[in-house]
């Protein structure tokens, strides 16, 4: 076994290890609760793929994947804080409704 | 021929450790019970599991200037994930209205109370029990 073929074995097998990972971390995303587990388990894909990518470059030896992977690290970072702060605003709001309700329960039983 | 081999041999056990801590941050993420559990679980995955494989692809690396973008994929990760992660506690601390049951949380100051003592939430966290 050469050298060369020795290192597609690896990564090969890192690939595929990523991907199996991937999957059982998209099994979260179905089936989290709440939309936080959704928004983990995509932000912990987006880090599988950033590896991915990088074993992939050595894998092909083409060192412009690693332009692909820092654009990839950038948007998904953008989407996590976008529909973060989209959930925040929408619970700020509700919470406030709710806060306004109680208040109004209290002075109505005060006076 | 052979230091061709040590290489080769150093950069594959980087890469497996790497991988043991991406499959112990998935396990965590599937296993723990509760949203911030499966957020500190995520974090090794993040933090720990991408740095290791990035090391390893740096030694693969011959260039300077394949190690140097590799590297700053590792720094910009080391400062998204944690934002991400304040994000997302900020997502359950303001849509979770059961958070009180799972962990203990300073009393806001226009309340006018303290802290409950030491044993008191100690005891407290003990009978949530996750």
């Amino acid at each position: 076994m050469t050298i060369d073929q020795a290192y597609s074995y690896l990564f090969f097998v890192a690939l595929i290890v990523f991907g199996i990972l991937m999957a059982v971390t998209l099994i979260r995303c179905i089936i989290g609760p709440s939309i936080n587990d959704r928004i983990l388990s995509i932000n912990m894909i987006g880090t599988m793929v950033v590896c991915s990518i990088a074993i992939l470059s050595g894998l092909l030896d083409e060192s412009w994947l690693l332009d692909v992977a820092l654009v990839y690290v950038m948007i998904s970072f953008l989407a996590v804080i976008i529909l973060a702060s989209v959930y925040i605003r929408e619970g700020r709001r509700k919470a406030a409704a709710s806060d306004k309700e109680t208040a109004g329960k209290k002075e109505e039983e005060s006076v | 021929m052979t230091a061709e081999w040590i290489r080769f041999w150093i950069i594959a056990v980087i890469l497996i450790l790497g991988l043991i801590a991406f499959i112990l941050a998935v396990i965590g993420v599937n296993r723990f019970s509760f949203v911030m559990n499966r957020m500190h679980s995520a974090g090794v995955g993040d933090s720990l599991g991408l740095m290791i494989v990035i090391i390893a692809m740096i030694i693969f690396s011959g260039s300077v200037m394949t190690a140097l973008k590799l590297a700053l994929l590792v720094v910009f990760m080391w400062f998204t994930a944690p934002t991400a992660t304040h994000f997302l506690s900020q997502i359950e601390f303001y849509t979770n209205k059961q958070l009180e049951d799972h962990v203990r949380m300073k009393k806001t100051l226009e309340s006018g109370e303290t802290a409950p003592a030491p044993e008191d939430a100690e005891s407290r966290g003990r009978e949530d029990g996750d």
